[in-house]
């Protein structure tokens, strides 16, 4: 017969897809995937490098160009957040627009609809929190309706994300039973994110009471081991809200490699001396602080976070070898203890799963809201307090009767501390407006000597640049302030 | 035919044979005749000058018994008939010599004897014997495919020894074209073919570098790598967007050119004009290239053998600085100038090492990497070739062993082939043949890739250590930012498996009956089919530290499994052809020649692939996919396509004067939706051989002269199988807690209206050959219009970041010249062959429906060659704080001696708004050549190939310096800027980390032209002489020495400019020099 059409035999085709509630929990899936492209990996390992908390050594993506002032349009960093977004939300469009005519238990849709609505909340707080306003597309993908589609503002953008998560939060359930289930959006996840964005957006009330729902949900609490939190033993802990699922040996990531064997990032000086001393007291004051040894009586999440030169880690003594960069190495997310010896882990060959939003930012966004909405009530107190006297910290609590002002600089320094190299802190002192202040001159390694020198400009560095291609592609795209 | 060489002569009383061998000495004349006939015949003293050869004949035979007779340039002489010479009634055997211009043995010429059906054909010796009757005279026609026919009237003589003179312009020849042969006489559309004498005994390793030296065929050809050395083909530039490859038909058969054995082949032509290639409509916009594998010919079995021996090496390596002290102080050099803090090296570690070298070289190496990775890898090739048959069955059997082991460590390849060819006449009516062509190839590749391993020895530096003293791997103690992972390269070259087995089979079948009314019916079959099995093991393999003895694991980058473990990989193809054509053939009234063609063709293709991959291994040795024991894995798929044909030609000429064809061919393919699968493709072509007008036909120098023209439409389906539709991809897997969950998603934007590209090809030719045909020119010219282009556009991020859909979205003119020229000359025993030809072609985009298309550092925008290049323009070194100050801005780290850039928007900032078109990869001007001599039984012969301007881009190693840590060209030492050398062509010497946003950023600066001339092909030869050579019971013994790429003459000296033009890395396999000799043996 002369019959040309040939099925593709190992593709669905728009036509022949959306059919079974499988197929939709399959394209589901498709949504969460991304995550493992940027937000589990570099928007999550490599952001503190801009920070005052980190370097970045000899990396390709450009984050040191960026921590140095001298990036553009095309730094890898900043081309492959504004790609990746895209693509999580592109595909949560999708889903979101054809999921409503697939036949299927209305409860797991429902939840399902909840779950993509959660991503891309997810996806484009990525976006808004780097670029400002950026075309907002809550539709399947469509080259002819959006591809010339302009930047809309932050606003508009916030407020869908606000609403995508709201009704996330309606229709999520708290906790899932199954297995095959855990590292799903959950409520807390959704409401969680929600607080973030509205303190990021420092709309405080309602982020404090965002936080509250979360903290009454009855559902998180913190783990009682700091260092522990972030093993592979302990994932999916009870202080986890919303993880990206790594899994050998199909979805790998980098961390111990990129961590231990190229000391990147690697923890500052400036970091390192913002932890308090035992007594509650930042070195400057304390008299417990001895500079021959000034990593002895400090925070306990110092030595849990930092690997110091002359303490164990990996059965080993660090030596100055072993972090040349600044003289510190960051502990977080590998998989070496610090008294036992374990075979190097070879590049792409570790599995644990980034922690995205855990409590403790709950409690510290409660704590920052509520002591910028109403003051340095007894709930800010308690917030910060239960993070001093996590079993593994055991630090004192917070002096009583600090001003608004004061409270203010300790949740700052409690958040810099607790979620170091946790993706947060640039968004921190973008939001601050402090990165012209902290990450404008010298950086220092551990004996004071100058290892870079960072810029920024305040006109121009609190936004990155749109993409140059993307200007290009759809020159509708309003370039940001004193970018060309 | 008549000759106007004119023959001078002067000379005292002297025999008559000495004077005709004056004339052979100054003339293309030879002389056949019985030594001893002649001998004691003396000519009387002579003096001629400028004379005819006939009027020399008749003072020269004036005085003596002998008569003459001149055939072309043979000259009979013998004595006048003497009364006791009887004429015998029987037949007799007549034995002759068949010889070329050159005086070299032609095998396989054909004597025919006139008036009868007696023909033999000459031996690999030229010699021949025939049986002619005894009446006087018999004539012969001796003809042979590339030279002159000639008729030879044959007298009493028992021995004859005729000379064919080649017929330059080749206007006999037969070649192969689609669907059937045709004599080049009568071609009017633009046909090439490959020279292939001029390839015989090169260690041409695959196939496709045979199409070197093609007019209109740009073959580049970057790396050397046994197994991996398929040369890219472009026919007449490039006219799409998707694939370029030109269509290839092995015996009629879509099959893939580096299957074939080399030596197997028999002929190649190259369909380049919408007139030649319009038969095969939708696949032949990119031309067609149609190989014929050899086939048994009638006569006494042979059997030929052949050998090469040699080795290759690495054409070119960039010049890095090697020295271990001066690279660490280079190195903290750039540091310092880009405004760092600290340095890598300190004063203390250089210091230590300087001492070390000299006590503890196994701690401080000085190692030369490319001196331990690239060597000299040894070639070998056999062939033996077993042919022969009778009027009614033909055989011949060849069967090819090569071995190549690579000019980079770890890379090696084992190739047999073996081809079967046989046909047989059943009855007067049906013929049936069949070919069988097989292909098995073994090559080793390093494990974790050549591109790695390369990357990996450009990256390693001389402080990198090879073993400690008890023989295991090492690593340096010494930190490098950006090269801290040790990648030793002896481990990735040598450790674990990554072989390939290619197994290629094309079986073909056929059958010819003649119907009655002159129609020939045919119809063939054919099956195509590719395996390929990849056998992957990654081991565990650790270097150690020289001073510490801490262990690494080697990484293998880049591949699956990354842990120690085997994937094997299976790749099946199955292509099936069967085709049906009816051909009417005719003349009228001896003046009208009509031939007509209609065929139905059907061709299935499907593809399927699986893998298995297998972790937790017990230790490096053992690695069967059983023998594992975590982690496995599977996955595989498969793929169709069809399609469905119908073709014709109709063919006319006119006493062979006027030429006219036409042709159409109409395909359905699966690769698009219903509604847009069916296209139609029709040419049209006509010539005039002026030559043969009664005005032109007594002008002796010229020998021929035809105008043609031509016009069609050719399709290109090649993309991506079902890319109208949009897809739903499986594989976006995610792990939910320790379950995997199946992932689906779109990855792409496809458009359901896309259809094929239709080519529009006019051309018009003149081919003409002059004085005696010792030169001949071609030139012809060609307006190439691809409409409808498939284009992959790129979609804006914000749609989802999905791949952008194939569309029809514009127009592309490939315009252009092709100039062809041969010549050839004879000055006493040495003959001299030049042939070269010349393309020009220019690329340019007409209509894009006014967008442009990004995409990278390239640009498709109307009037301008397609993917030009699209990059800033560095206008010059900054040389004072002043000038940053006042130029516009580029970043907050520019300093004097960076690259100044130039603000083309005029906006007072650089950004990637300043980009400019900055060339093109299409290379605008090819040209080739060969020069070839002959002196006796000695030949020599070259082949040069060049490349007018083109350019590539240049990044990472060995072009920007300390590419994260590693190497430096050694032109940054003397050629960057510093304050005192203000002049210089590199700016100051930074790390690339350093000034990424600066010097290093996307500009024309690191754009190169890799324009060059090369010598490819070198062969000297010597044949011993044929009595030496019976005497041994052979009958051809040749002996020959072969260089490749042995010079290059290019203003690119980072790195060979025969490179891949696409890529911008220089850590691709290198091209190699090959130096082979070997010999040719007939018995």
């Amino acid at each position: 017969s002369n019959d040309l059409t040939i099925n593709p035999s190992d593709q669905y085709s728009e036509n022949t897809f959306w059919k079974s509630s499988e197929e939709a929990m399959a394209a589901l899936t498709g949504c969460y995937r991304v995550l493992q492209d940027g937000a589990g990996s570099t928007w999550f390992l490599e952001t503190d490098m801009i920070t005052p908390n980190g370097l970045a050594y000899n990396e390709s993506n450009g984050t040191d160009a960026i921590a140095r002032g001298v990036h553009n349009s095309l730094t890898g960093l900043i081309v492959s957040r504004w790609e990746v977004a895209y693509r999580g939300i592109g595909r949560t469009n999708t889903f979101l627009s054809k999921i409503s005519d697939v036949a299927m238990d209305e409860q797991l849709k429902s939840r399902t609809l909840g779950e993509a609505k959660f991503l891309r909340g997810l996806y484009y707080f990525y976006l808004v929190d780097c670029f400002g306003g950026v075309p907002l597309i809550v539709s399947a993908p469509d080259p002819e309706t959006q591809s010339q589609q302009p930047r809309n503002t932050k606003e508009e953008v916030v407020a869908q994300m606000l609403q995508d998560l709201a009704e996330a939060a309606e229709v999520l359930p708290a906790t899932y039973t199954a297995a095959a289930d855990q590292g799903r959006a959950t409520r807390g996840a959704a409401l969680a994110l929600r607080a973030r964005i509205l303190l990021y957006n420092e709309r405080w009330r309602e982020a404090a009471e965002e936080a509250k729902k979360v903290m009454d949900l009855g559902v998180y609490s913190l783990f009682d081991n700091y260092r522990a939190l972030f093993m592979l033993e302990n994932e999916e802990n009870q202080e986890v809200i919303f993880n990206v699922s790594y899994q050998l040996p199909r979805f790998p990531n980098n961390f111990d490699h990129d961590i231990f064997m190229l000391n990147r990032p690697a923890p500052t000086k400036d970091l390192v001396d913002a932890y308090l001393m035992k007594d509650g007291e930042p070195i400057t004051t304390s008299t417990q602080f001895n500079p021959a040894r000034p990593y002895e009586n400090r925070d306990p999440r110092l030595l849990q976070t930092v690997n110091c030169i002359g303490y164990p880690y990996n059965g080993q003594i660090t030596t100055p070898g072993r972090v040349v960069t600044t003289g510190f190495g960051l502990k977080k997310y590998t998989s070496y203890p610090d008294n036992e010896t374990i075979a190097i882990v070879s590049p792409n060959s570790s599995q644990i799963n980034p922690i995205l939003i855990r409590y403790a930012e709950v409690l510290l966004t409660y704590a920052e809201a509520q002591n910028e909405a109403s003051g340095p009530d007894a709930s800010v107190y308690t917030a910060l307090n239960s993070l001093r006297q996590r079993p593994s910290v055991a630090m004192p609590t917070v002096e009583a009767g600090l001003d608004q002002e004061g409270m203010r600089e300790v949740i700052r320094r409690e958040r810099r501390v607790e979620l170091a190299f946790e993706g947060i802190y640039y968004s921190d002192i973008k939001r601050w407006r402090i990165a012209e202040k902290v990450n404008n001159g010298p950086v220092y390694n551990h004996e004071g000597a100058v290892v870079s020198q960072r810029t920024f400009d305040a006109g121009r560095d609190y936004l990155w640049p749109i993409p140059a291609d993307q200007v290009q592609l759809n020159p509708t795209l309003e370039q940001n302030p004193n970018w060309y | 035919k008549s000759y106007s060489q004119l023959i001078s002569l002067k000379a005292a009383k002297s025999s008559l044979t000495t004077l005709l061998r004056q004339v052979e000495s100054q003339s293309a004349y030879r002389f056949v005749y019985d030594r001893s006939e002649l001998e004691g015949m003396d000519v009387s003293s002579i003096s001629l000058k400028n004379i005819p050869i006939a009027k020399v004949m008749d003072r020269l035979t004036q005085d003596v018994p002998i008569d003459y007779e001149i055939f072309g340039t043979t000259v009979v002489l013998r004595a006048k008939a003497k009364p006791h010479t009887v004429i015998q009634q029987e037949d007799r055997d007549l034995r002759g010599l068949v010889l070329d211009e050159a005086g070299l043995p032609l095998a396989g010429a054909s004597v025919v004897l006139q008036g009868s059906k007696r023909s033999a054909s000459t031996d690999t010796d030229g010699k021949f014997l025939i049986r002619i009757p005894s009446e006087i005279p018999a004539v012969l026609t001796i003809s042979y495919i590339g030279y002159m026919s000639k008729d030879v009237s044959v007298g009493q003589l028992n021995d004859l020894r005729i000379a064919l003179s080649p017929d330059l312009a080749q206007l006999d020849q037969v070649v192969v074209i689609g669907y059937g042969t045709a004599k080049k006489t009568n071609l009017t559309g633009a046909v090439s073919t490959v020279d292939l004498k001029r390839n015989e005994n090169a260690p041409v390793t695959n196939a496709s570098q045979l199409l070197q030296g093609v007019e209109g065929v740009y073959v580049n050809q970057p790396g050397g790598q046994p197994g991996r050395d398929v040369a890219t083909v472009r026919v007449r530039g490039q006219g799409t967007l998707n694939n370029n490859n030109p269509l290839v038909l092995v015996n009629g058969v879509e099959f893939p050119m580096d299957n074939v054995n080399p030596a197997d082949i028999a002929s190649v032509t190259v369909l380049k004009d919408a007139a030649s290639a319009a038969i095969y409509g939708s696949r032949a916009a990119n031309g067609v290239i149609l190989i014929t594998t050899k086939s048994g010919a009638a006569g006494a079995f042979q059997i030929n053998y052949a050998n090469y021996f040699g080795f290759q090496e690495a054409n070119y390596l960039p010049d890095f600085v090697k020295d271990p002290i001066q690279f660490m102080r280079l190195r903290n050099q750039a540091q310092i100038n880009e405004g760092r803090a600290v340095v890598d090296y300190s004063d203390e570690l250089i210091e230590e090492y300087q001492a070390g070298m000299k006590s503890d070289p196994l701690t401080y190496p000085n190692n030369d990497w490319f001196k331990i990775i690239f060597g000299k890898g040894a070639v070998q090739n056999h062939g033996f070739q077993f042919s022969g048959g009778t009027d009614k069955l033909t055989h011949l059997l060849s069967l090819n062993y090569l071995s190549q082991k690579g000019a980079v460590m770890g890379t090696d390849a084992k190739r047999y082939s073996l081809n079967y060819s046989t046909q047989a006449q059943l009855t007067n009516r049906i013929k049936v043949g069949g070919v069988v062509n097989i292909n098995y190839k073994d090559f080793n590749e390093p494990t974790a890739g050549v591109g790695n391993l390369m990357e990996m020895t450009f990256k390693a530096q001389a402080f990198h250590p090879t073993y400690l003293a008890d023989g295991r791997y090492a690593n340096t103690f010494i930190r490098t930012p950006g090269h801290n992972i040790y990648r030793h390269p002896l481990v990735l070259a040598n450790e674990g498996e990554n072989n390939t087995v290619q197994q290629r089979g094309l079986v073909n079948i056929f059958a010819e009956v003649q119907l009655p009314f002159d129609i020939t019916y045919k119809i063939n079959g054919a099956i195509n089919k590719a395996d390929d099995e990849v056998t992957k093991f990654v081991p565990d393999a650790f270097v150690y530290q020289v001073k510490t003895g801490e262990a690494q694991r080697v990484p293998y980058d880049g591949g699956n499994p990354s842990n120690r473990g085997l994937r094997k990989t299976s790749l099946g193809t199955l292509n099936t052809t069967l085709f049906q054509t009816l051909n009417w053939s005719r003349s009228f009234a001896e003046k009208h020649q009509v031939n007509a063609l209609l065929g139905y063709s059907r061709e299935h293709f499907s593809d399927g692939n699986f893998f298995a991959q297998n972790e937790g291994y017990l230790g490096n040795d053992l690695y069967e996919l059983n023998a594992g024991s975590s982690n496995p894995l599977v996955g595989g798929t498969s793929t169709e396509a069809k399609m469905i044909s119908y073709f014709g030609r109709f063919n006319y000429n006119y006493k062979e004067k006027y030429l006219l064809e036409a042709n159409f061919r109409y395909d359905g393919s699966s690769r698009f939706a219903k509604g847009n699968q069916w296209g139609f493709f029709p040419s049209f072509s006509a010539g005039w051989r002026l030559n043969t007008e009664p005005f032109l036909k007594d002008t002796d120098w010229l020998n021929e002269l035809k105008l043609r023209a031509s016009y069609g439409q050719l399709g290109n389906e090649r993309i991506e199988l079902f890319r109208y539709v949009n897809l739903i991809a499986l594989g976006a897997d995610y792990p939910f807690g320790s379950t995997v969950s199946s992932g689906a998603a779109v990855l792409n934007y496809n458009d359901p209206n896309i259809t094929w590209e239709t080519t529009t090809m006019a051309n018009i030719g003149v081919d003409a050959a002059l004085f005696d045909n010792k030169l001949s020119v071609t030139v012809e010219a060609f307006r190439k219009r691809t409409s409808d282009i498939l284009q992959t556009v790129i979609l804006p991020q914000q749609v989802g970041s999905l791949g952008g859909p194939i569309q029809n979205i514009g127009t592309v003119d490939n315009n252009g010249v092709e100039l062809v020229l041969g010549y050839q000359h004879k000055l006493g025993d040495v003959g001299m062959q030049l042939n070269g030809s010349v393309t020009y072609v220019k690329n340019k985009v007409v209509d894009l429906g006014g967008q442009v298309i990004y995409s990278g550092r390239r640009i498709i925008r109307e009037g301008s060659p397609i993917n030009s290049y699209y990059l800033i323009h560095a206008n010059g070194i900054f040389q004072t704080e002043e000038e940053i100050a006042n130029s516009p801005f580029q970043t907050n780290n520019t300093k004097p001696g960076y690259l100044k850039y130039e603000d083309a928007n005029g906006d007072g900032f650089i950004s990637e708004s300043d980009r400019k078109i900055s060339g093109s990869n299409i290379p605008k001007l090819t040209y080739q050549f060969n020069l070839n001599f002959n002196y006796r039984n000695f030949s020599l012969n070259s082949f040069f190939q060049g490349v007018g301007s083109v350019y590539t881009y240049a990044e990472n190693i060995g072009a920007m310096p300390f590419w994260f840590g590693t190497s430096v060209p050694r032109k940054w030492v003397t050629d960057a800027w510093t304050p005192e050398n203000r002049d210089a062509s590199l700016p100051i010497l930074t790390t690339f980390e350093g000034s990424q946003t600066e010097n290093f950023r996307s500009s024309d600066f690191w754009l190169r032209n890799v324009a060059y001339l090369r010598l490819k092909n070198l062969q000297f030869a010597y044949d011993f002489p044929t009595e030496w050579v019976n005497k041994l019971g052979l009958s051809k013994f040749r002996i020959f020495v072969n260089a490749q790429n042995l010079f290059t003459f290019s203003g690119m000296k980072d790195f060979d400019p025969e490179k891949n033009l696409d890529g911008s890395t220089f850590y691709e396999y290198p091209t190699v020099k090959t130096y082979t000799a070997g010999l040719n043996l007939t018995f």
